[in-house]
C-alpha cells in the first residue's frame, strides 16, 4: 500500500561565526584610468555565486555596467584577508565590505565631479554623473581619467567584522549571532508500505533572505539544500565497520540523483536585515536544514511511525513498520 | 603480442580531427584525452563511473571515459565539451544552462552537457521524465538537479515547437 504524508520543518540558523570568534573580511576596488573597475577580495567563490553578486553590488553603487568589473578573488598575494567561504556569512560580511568599499571611491569621485560640473546632488548611474541638468554631467571614465591626471587616490579598502560579543558563560543567554537566517519548508511524501521506500513527491521551501541579491541565485541555494537535506534523510549514510569506512565511493554513499528531484516551490522572503548589504543575509546552510525533519513529520503523518534514526531508508522504515505492527498484534 | 607496458598506436576522433597517440593498453579513454590530448574539459571524479563527470560521447553515444578502455576507443568518434562549443559560439544548450543558472560550482556541467546532448540526438523533445532519466549518471551536489532539467526541457521545448508543422494564418 502507498500511504501519503505531509510535514513541516523550520529553523533559525545563526550567520557568520558567531559566540565572538573573529568574523572580519575585507575587499579592495580600484578605478582605473579608463573607467574599467578591478575589484579585489581573498573570498572564494565555489559555486554558490558570491562572484556574481559582488559584481552587481559594486555595478549597482557606481552606477557601471556588471561586465565592466573585473574581480580578482582567493589570491593570497594580491587580495586582503575576507575570512573563509562558510557559515553562510559571505553574502553578508564580505558584501558589506564590496558595499563600503565601493561607497568610499564614490565619495572621492563625486567630489571631483562636483568640481568639474559646478553642481551637487550628483547621481552615478547607465556609466554616468548626472545633475539636474542635462547638459551638466560627465561619463564615469572621463571622471576617472580627471581623477588619474590629478592624482586623486580613487583606490579604497575597506573592513567590514560583524564579531559578537559572547554569550553569558553562567546562563547561556545573548545574542550569539549578528543576523539570522529563518526558514519552513514542507515535505509531501508517499511511502510505500510493502518495499519502505519513501518518495519525496514536493517541496515547499520559505526563506528569509533578507533581500535576494541575485533571485536566481538563491532559488539555486535552496534546491541545492533540499535535495542535500533529502539526502541526509532518505540515503545518505556513513557505514563504519572496525575502524573501516564501508561507504567510500559514490556507488556506496547514497547521494540524490536527477531521478530523486521533487518538484521543489522556492519562496523568497524578505525581510530586510538593517545591517546587510540591501538587508541581504545568508542562504546556504539554512537552505538544508529544514528538509529533514520536514520529511520525518511527513513520514509520522504518512504511517504515525517517528523515525528517530537516519537515514530513513527503505531497511530501517520497513522495520519500523514490522515493529509497529508487532506491537499492535500484542496490544 | 603486447605486454602491458609496451604501448600501442590508438588511432581515434576527437572532435571531428584524427588522432593518433601510443598509448598502453591499462590506460582508460580518460587518462588518454585529459593527459595525452589535453582536453581537460572533460573531468575526472570518481573513476568508477559512478559521478558520471568524465562523460563523452563515442560513436553517438553517452559514455563514462573514465570505463572505457582506450583501445576499445579504436576507429571511434569521440566528442568532448571542447567539441561542443566555443565561447564565441555557443551550443544551444550551453546557453539554456548560462540563462536557467543550471551551472553552481561547474565540475559537473560538461557531464551533464554531453549526457544531455546524446539524449537530444536519440530523442529531440524529451519528456521530464526522459530528462531525468538521461542524466541520472550525472551526479550534481549543489543545483539540486532542477535548474539544469528546467535548462534541458526549455531546449527541448524549442526542438518542440520547431517541429510543430505549420498551419497557416
Amino acid at each position: 500500500m502507498k500511504k501519503r504524508g505531509l510535514g513541516v520543518g523550520c529553523m533559525f540558523y545563526g550567520i557568520g561565526f558567531g559566540f565572538s570568534r573573529q568574523d572580519i573580511s575585507a575587499a579592495t576596488i580600484e578605478i582605473c584610468e579608463d573607467g574599467s573597475v578591478i575589484v579585489r577580495s581573498g573570498e572564494v567563490d565555489y559555486g554558490q555565486g558570491s562572484d556574481t553578486i559582488f559584481c552587481q553590488m559594486v555595478g549597482e553603487e557606481l552606477g557601471i555596467p556588471y561586465d565592466s568589473i573585473q574581480l580578482i578573488t582567493a589570491d593570497t598575494f594580491t587580495t586582503p584577508n575576507a575570512g573563509p567561504t562558510t557559515a553562510s556569512r559571505v553574502t553578508y560580511v564580505t558584501g558589506n565590505a564590496m558595499v563600503k568599499a565601493a561607497r568610499a571611491v564614490k565619495e572621492t569621485m563625486q567630489s571631483v565631479a562636483e568640481d568639474i560640473l559646478g553642481e551637487g546632488d550628483l547621481v552615478f548611474m547607465d556609466g554616468e554623473i548626472r545633475s539636474e541638468y542635462p547638459d551638466k554631467r560627465i561619463s564615469f571614465r572621463d571622471l576617472a581619467k580627471t581623477c588619474h591626471a590629478r592624482g586623486v587616490q580613487i583606490v579604497e579598502t575597506a573592513w567590514q567584522d560583524i564579531t559578537t560579543k559572547d554569550v553569558d558563560p553562567e546562563t547561556g543567554q545573548g545574542d550569539a549571532y549578528a543576523t539570522y537566517g529563518w526558514a519552513s519548508q514542507l515535505a509531501e511524501v508517499e511511502v510505500d508500505t510493502e518495499t519502505g521506500r519513501v518518495e519525496v513527491l514536493r517541496i515547499i521551501a520559505a526563506h528569509d533572505v533578507g533581500k535576494a541579491i541575485n533571485p536566481s541565485n538563491v532559488e539555486g541555494q535552496i534546491e541545492g539544500g533540499v535535495l542535500q537535506g533529502m539526502g541526509y534523510a532518505l540515503t545518505e549514510e556513513i557505514v563504519q565497520e572496525g575502524g573501516y569506512l564501508k561507504t567510500g565511493s559514490l556507488g556506496d554513499y547514497m547521494m540524490p540523483t536527477s531521478m530523486d528531484t521533487p518538484r521543489i516551490d522556492s519562496h523568497i522572503v524578505e525581510v530586510a536585515d538593517p545591517d546587510g548589504p540591501y538587508g541581504a543575509k545568508g542562504v546556504g546552510e539554512p537552505a538544508l536544514i529544514p528538509t529533514a525533519p520536514a520529511i520525518l513529520n511527513a513520514i509520522c503523518d504518512a504511517l504515525d511511525i517517528r523515525v528517530t534514526e537516519l537515514p530513513a531508508n527503505p531497511e530501517n522504515i520497513k522495520r519500523l513498520i514490522l515493529e509497529k505492527g508487532k506491537e499492535e498484534e500484542a496490544s | 603480442m603486447a605486454g602491458k607496458e609496451d604501448k600501442v598506436l590508438l588511432r581515434m576522433k576527437v572532435n571531428g580531427e584524427e588522432a593518433e597517440v601510443a598509448v598502453k593498453p591499462t590506460w582508460t579513454l580518460l587518462r588518454v584525452l585529459r593527459e595525452e590530448l589535453g582536453f581537460t574539459g572533460t573531468k575526472k571524479g570518481c573513476e568508477q563511473g559512478d559521478c558520471g563527470a568524465c562523460t563523452v560521447i563515442m560513436d553517438g553515444k553517452a559514455v563514462n571515459a573514465c570505463l572505457v578502455l582506450a583501445l576499445q576507443a579504436e576507429s571511434k568518434e569521440i566528442e568532448t565539451i571542447e567539441g561542443l562549443g566555443t565561447a564565441d559560439a555557443l551550443h544551444p544548450l550551453q546557453k539554456s544552462f548560462i540563462e536557467h543558472g543550471a551551472v553552481q560550482c561547474g565540475f559537473c556541467t560538461p557531464g551533464m552537457l554531453m549526457s544531455a546532448e546524446a539524449l537530444l540526438r536519440e530523442n529531440r523533445k524529451p519528456s521530464l521524465e526522459e530528462i531525468k532519466i538521461g542524466i541520472s549518471g550525472n551526479l550534481c551536489r549543489c543545483t539540486g538537479y532542477t535548474k539544469i532539467i528546467k535548462a534541458i526541457e526549455s531546449v527541448s521545448q524549442k526542438n518542440r515547437e520547431a517541429l510543430t508543422p505549420f498551419r497557416g494564418q
